[in-house]
């Protein structure tokens, strides 16, 4: 037994003491293949899955380096069955290699027959491959590189690819640093995606993403699709390319419902490339018909299904991810790696808020409780409208309201699920509410309102859930969600998160209706910031009115 | 003293080879027999033989198969010249377990050992009754040297379409008698021949050594470490089963064993797979950890409770020394092609497998530090325990004996431990106990509703914390999960949301995170507003009045009547007896129909009945030196008085001038020694209705419990039972 600060559990977890003095070394060791998976305050877990021994693989690391130190840092002794696991599952990457033949085209190359053999038998791969050309190498259909390397992952035999990417466009990009740095962590996550060729980058809300992609950008230098959530963040990835490269506007296109612009930087809406025209998708043919050297995926945990199955096609261009949760409901993490790329870069929040990066943020929950004709309601609601029925009941409204006129002279921002109960907010309090029928004119000028102080506080619906950014809101009040979204809560928390001027910490209030399941759902999206160390404090609506918070 | 016969041969070793023999040979001396003439039916009977032929490793077998091909009585330079110089050592060896023994004029084989080894050893056909010129061979045509080359290195038969028109080499052979025809379709090749052949050798090749057995070196540090961290991988997993079963109890199938989809359930609480799962069960199950009663339900045994009193080193031992003598494979438990082997299950013994476990552990003793690789520890297994009887599963035993013994932390890494080292020489196991990571007394409670603690817990500690929250990973450390439904588990088990806030405040090092506070005060708050209990009846009445009067009523103390409500009140007699002391007391009650389900809250069972660890079959305990030191004197002690009775038993009968009586290992002994010497004997023989006759006889030989002889007063073959021969006198 050493005094490491790691525990290496037989079930593939990595507990990382981060109390221990030698936590720092030791996370820098292992994050190369290993998964973080949650970070509160004092152990961190990592996870080893075959997808994250690859990658490191792919990034020359090899299974004795790992082996090395997991028993290096490891306070009790690794399980023999982990020791071999890891040899096994790094000696299966590298077998099969995606390679660009002159005459051929795309080939598909191994070291060893058996595993070729095995591969070209399986059902999903056959129909994928062309001609065989020797006992070792077989075409690939061009099309078909993100299919093929999907599959094979799942077959457990990762193709290394060597094919390369296009160069696209060539067009000059530079990042302009006169009033501003590019933060360590920013060239990091850059560089790292830059040297991995495709990956995600995973980084906290506020911690200036955009800048990632603009660096990115900036090692292309080439013509660049970024993809977006809505028109509104569309227009803030063109104010900050202005102002952080040397793009001019005519350089950046934006193509939205309302614009339909190509230019060497084009942005482009989910919302549009997904838009059905007579059946088909209009406008998803902007992947092709353009010589791209870069495409970015903003926000990549909301990619939409059929950009999933466009994406698959288009694996000889760089693309890069950007996100700040990569915990998607619906269970899709997996296909956004093997589609976009590896995780390149992963930090954990609290970290960057250590640094100074990101506004430090203290999560209180509000229990309010029911009156006995509210409970009555809502132990006879019907099971649909039950989590509607405890996440709007007027009890919430007082809170809300004492809570804004408490933090009066901050920027404040209401945000809810459903659009009467902000229709109710909006009116009662006299502010502006933003939701998804304003005009997106409106929503501009009212969100400049408030960046400029002019307005102190808004009712916001979930369109303000993402990209958005306020950089002195410090007060958000959560009155309903999208039942237990862990990633909306983190979202939501991220729309405060930017550094505030005068150094304050910003309060991320969330109004919950005691002993009904709202409560419940409220655990379960409080899950994902608990896991990156956001404690929540819990309070009586009581302490709220008497003002003891 | 003369030696004529195998007891002849017995009587006239001392004490260090009697010692010798019995060590490699238990089942002699178990039960300890009463003189030497039992000893040596014994030691001759053909199951003791193939004990002591499954002992010999691949090159000591070969030279008893040569041993087998000479004509007895043999001597060592002419085994050595069929076989290899090497030959002598094995010829010794041989001799000390009693498959050879030296008679005054060369090497002899007790009787029955040729018909355990088969009529055609080493591939050999039968000796040529004919005289044979063998250098003829030499010339023979290229059809005959064909038909000898598929012959030579055995089966020596071979068949043809028809004997009486056989193709020009056969017949070439036959013509010379280099084959000799068996029956219309089948031809044999005699022994001269085949040995001739052969180059006067009785094998192709010699295995005198064993193959080098390869695997990775391993450092003994590492070794070590990695051996403990897998003792206390089974220490916890036995107990997180026996925990996991108390809490509930499994159901066993009908035909026995778990049933497929408990074991799954087992392996995913337990985070290892099936295999693993059906292993550990099986130990808690050969040591009596738990037991199966009689609602089929599988659960500890009371045994348990001592268990967890017990150091981690005598769980250990415990463990392991019923792992290596059972003949319980749980590798069985779910093979592709023995899909219904239930774990627990009547179907898993297997008569070899403490034998290749004994021979797996001590070979990975013999190579300290390797770590051997599975392909060439097989061969060499195979070299050591040549595959004859038993066969089956050999190979996969092995596999799964390296396996289990990394699970058991005999070896780490691969390669034998200290532990295993102490383990098979007896040595001190309290190593273990302070070899072992130092249990922790606290934890660390986290925001997100987790506690980690960094080591192994202390007993108390983890019993409790595994009430009030979910295990989401194992191994050094342990992480749980605490929910509403793992808080209301603890509530269920009678602690109190205080209770369990202390509780966690005394042994977190880092304080309480406040959500952890609320939920646990929310879900106590909640906990018990239903109340629920057993009662036999209960009466009720919309007249309060009427129910106060019941409650005081003095002739009614007898019921015991607790008032719950208002209008309803519980007794502790059943309906029908509560009914009639009413009514004799003058009320006048009507009896109402009761639905409902009893529930009780979930305790931590023990079975009631007794514990019945499963028998072991097959191998025998080889007896320590001081055990085999008293048999030998017993059997010494036997022979004396033995001599003196047959001494007064043949005065008795030459008085009476009756038959020949001899007790019954006389006779066997007497037997053996006469079909080896092919002499007419004088036996006595009782009819079937008890009469004893007088016959004469030729013996042939021993079968299946009778004697196949001439009876010399009928000229025919015929059998005679061997309990019916009185007895025996040679002519």
């Amino acid at each position: 037994m050493t005094d490491g600060p790691l525990i290496v559990q037989s079930d593939k977890t990595l507990l990382l003491d981060i109390d221990h003095p030698l936590s720092t070394e030791c996370r820098r060791a292992i994050a190369p293949f290993a998964e973080l998976e949650r970070s509160p305050e004092h152990i961190h877990t990592y996870r080893l899955t075959p997808l994250g021994l690859w990658n490191a693989r792919a990034a020359g690391h090899d299974a004795e380096q790992v082996i090395d130190t997991l028993i290096k840092y490891s306070r009790y002794s690794v399980p023999h069955s982990i020791l071999i696991d890891v040899a096994e599952t790094m000696s299966r990457y590298g077998r099969l290699r995606l390679e660009a033949d002159p005459v051929h085209g795309l080939i598909l190359v191994t070291t060893d027959t058996a595993v070729l053999e095995e591969v070209i038998r399986a059902r999903k791969i056959a129909p994928l491959l062309g001609a065989r050309i020797d006992a070792e190498t077989i075409a690939v259909l061009p099309s078909q590189r993100g299919h093929i390397k999907q599959s094979l992952l799942r077959l457990g035999w990762p193709a290394e690819d060597f094919a390369g990417y296009v160069d696209g466009q060539a067009h000059p990009i530079e990042l302009v640093q006169k009033d501003w740095q590019i933060r360590p962590y920013q060239e990091l996550a850059a560089e790292g995606f830059w040297h991995g060729g495709s990956g995600v980058v995973v980084l906290p809300c506020g911690a200036g993403k955009t800048i990632v992609g603009a660096a990115a950008m900036a090692h292309a230098k080439a013509t660049t699709l970024i993809l977006v959530t809505n028109t509104i963040a569309a227009r803030q990835w063109r104010e900050e390319l202005l102002k952080r490269t040397t793009l001019n506007e005519d350089e950046i296109g934006e193509y939205s419902g309302a614009k339909k612009e190509i230019r060497p930087v084009t942005i482009a809406t989910y919302q549009v490339m997904t838009k059905k025209k007579n059946g088909v998708y209009a406008h998803l043919d902007l992947f092709d018909t353009h010589d791209w050297g870069l495409i970015i995926y903003d926000e990549v945990h909301l990619l939409p299904a059929p950009i999933f199955r466009f994406t698959a096609d288009i694996q000889s261009r760089r693309r890069l991810g950007l996100t700040a949760t990569l915990v998607r409901e619906d269970g899709m993490e997996g296909e956004v790696f093997s589609l976009i790329g590896p995780k390149r870069y992963d930090v954990p929040w609290k970290e960057i808020e250590a640094q100074g990066y990101i506004a430090p943020a203290e999560c209180i929950e509000v229990r309010v409780n029911l009156t006995e004709g509210e409970r009555l309601l809502y132990a006879t609601a019907e099971p649909e409208n039950r989590y509607r029925t405890c996440a709007t009941t007027r009890t919430k409204r007082n809170v809300v309201e004492t809570l804004v006129k408490k933090h009066a002279g901050e920027q404040i921002l209401v945000i809810g699920q459903y659009i009467t109960q902000l229709d109710e907010l909006a009116e009662v309090l006299g502010v502006p509410l933003i939701k998804g029928d304003t005009p997106i004119k409106e929503r501009e000028i009212l969100f400049n309102k408030f960046r400029t102080g002019e307005i102190t506080c808004l009712v916001v619906s979930k369109v303000a859930n993402f990209s958005i950014d306020l950089p002195d809101a410090t007060i958000a009040i959560q009155v309903s969600g999208a039942f237990g979204s862990r990633q909306e809560e983190a979202q939501r928390l991220g729309r405060i998160l930017r550094p505030k001027s005068d150094g304050r910490s910003a309060k991320f209030y969330s109004v919950i209706s005691r002993d009904t399941i709202d409560q419940d759902f409220a655990q379960n999206r409080q899950r994902f910031l608990a896991e990156q160390g956001y404690s929540y404090k819990i309070i009586d609506a009581d302490d709220v009115y008497l003002d003891k918070i | 003293m003369e030696i004529r016969s195998f007891s002849d041969y017995l009587r006239s070793v001392d004490d260090a080879a009697f010692l010798n023999l019995f060590s490699s040979r238990p089942d002699l001396v178990i039960p300890v027999p009463p003189d030497i003439a039992s000893l040596a039916v014994r030691a001759c009977s053909p199951p003791s033989l193939a004990r002591a032929i499954d002992s010999l490793n691949k090159w000591q077998f070969q030279v008893l198969e040569a041993a087998c091909v000479l004509n007895e009585p043999f001597t060592a330079k002419r085994l050595i010249a069929i076989t290899d110089k090497a030959a002598d050592g094995a010829l010794t060896h041989l001799i000390s377990i009693g498959l050879v023994y030296p008679s005054e004029d060369g090497m002899r084989l007790p009787t029955p050992l040729r018909d355990v080894l088969g009529s055609e050893p080493a591939g050999l056909g039968p000796e040529s009754l004919a005289k044979l010129t063998l250098t003829e061979l030499e010339n023979a045509p290229t059809d005959a040297k064909k038909v000898l080359e598929r012959l030579i290195w055995g089966p020596p038969r071979g068949s043809v379409g028809d004997i009486k028109n056989p193709g020009s080499g056969v017949a070439w052979l036959l013509e010379r008698k280099f084959l000799v025809p068996l029956d219309q379709r089948t031809v044999i090749l005699p022994r001269e021949v085949g040995l001739f052949l052969r180059g006067g050798k009785t094998h192709r090749e010699s295995f005198t050594n064993p193959p080098e057995l390869i695997g990775v070196k391993r450092e003994i540090r590492q070794i070590n470490l990695a051996a403990i961290a897998n003792i206390s991988t089974v220490l916890r997993w036995i107990e997180e089963l026996l925990n996991f079963w108390a809490e509930e109890p499994a159901d066993a199938l009908r035909a026995g064993g778990l049933g497929v989809r408990d074991l799954k359930i087992l392996a995913t609480h337990l985070g290892v797979d099936e295999a693993c799962a059906a292993f550990i069960t099986e130990l808690a199950y050969l040591t009596s950890l738990i037991s199966i009663d009689a609602n089929d339900r599988i659960m500890p045994s009371n045994k348990f409770d001592v268990w967890l009193m017990q150091t981690p080193a005598d769980r250990w031992q415990v463990l392991t020394s019923a792992w290596l003598t059972t003949s319980r494979v749980s590798g069985l438990v779910g093979r592709a092609d023995t899909r219904n082997v239930a774990a627990l299950g009547p179907e898993l013994d297997r008569v070899n497998a403490a034998r290749v476990r004994a021979l797996t552990l001590s070979i990975l003793n013999e190579n300290p530090e390797l770590a051997p690789n599975i392909k060439s520890f097989i061969e060499f297994l195979t070299w050591r325990a040549p595959v004859r009887r038993n066969s089956l599963l050999q190979d996969e035993l092995a596999t799964w004996t390296l396996r289990e013994a990394e699970w058991l932390g005999l070896t780490g890494q691969g390669a034998f431990s200290k532990y295993g080292i102490d383990f098979l020489s007896g040595g001190d196991l309290n190593l273990i106990n302070s070899d072992l990571p130092k249990t922790v007394d606290h934890i660390l409670i986290q925001s997100d509703n987790t506690a980690i603690a960094p080591g192994p817990l202390e007993h108390e500690i983890s019993q409790q914390l595994a009430i009030m929250a979910e295990i989401e990973s194992r191994g050094g450390a342990t992480v749980y999960r605490f929910s509403e439904a793992t808080i209301r588990r603890a509530l269920d088990h009678g602690k109190t949301g205080d209770e369990i806030r202390a509780f966690l405040l005394k042994t977190s090092k880092t304080p309480m995170p406040q959500p952890l506070d609320y939920l646990i005060s929310d879900v106590a708050k909640k906990h018990g507003k239903l109340r629920i209990g057993n009662t036999a009846s209960f009466i009720r009445c919309e007249d309060t009045s009427l129910i106060t009067q019941i409650m005081n009523d003095k002739k009614l103390e007898v019921l015991s009547l607790r008032r719950i409500a208002p209008e309803v009140v519980i007794c502790e007699r059943e309906a029908t007896d509560a009914m009639r002391i009413l009514r004799d007391a003058g009320y006048l009650p009507a009896a109402e129909s009761q639905h409902g389900m009893l529930l009780s809250g979930p305790q931590s069972k023990r079975a009631q009945t007794k514990p019945r660890p499963p028998r072991i079959i097959g191998e025998i305990e080889t007896p320590d030196e001081d055990q085999l030191n008293s048999a030998i004197r017993a059997i010494r002690t036997g022979e004396k008085s033995r001599h003196k009775q047959t001494h007064l038993r043949q005065i008795a009968s030459e008085a009476l001038g009756a038959l020949p009586r001899n007790s019954a290992n006389e006779t066997m002994d007497l037997i053996n020694r006469f079909i080896q010497e092919e002499k007419s004997l004088s036996i006595g023989y009782a009819d079937n209705n008890g009469a004893v006759t007088h016959r004469i006889i030729d013996p042939i030989r021993v079968s299946a419990g009778a004697l196949i002889a001439r009876d010399h007063a009928t000229g025919e073959v015929q059998s005679f039972r061997i309990p019916r021969i009185t007895g025996v006198a040679p002519l």
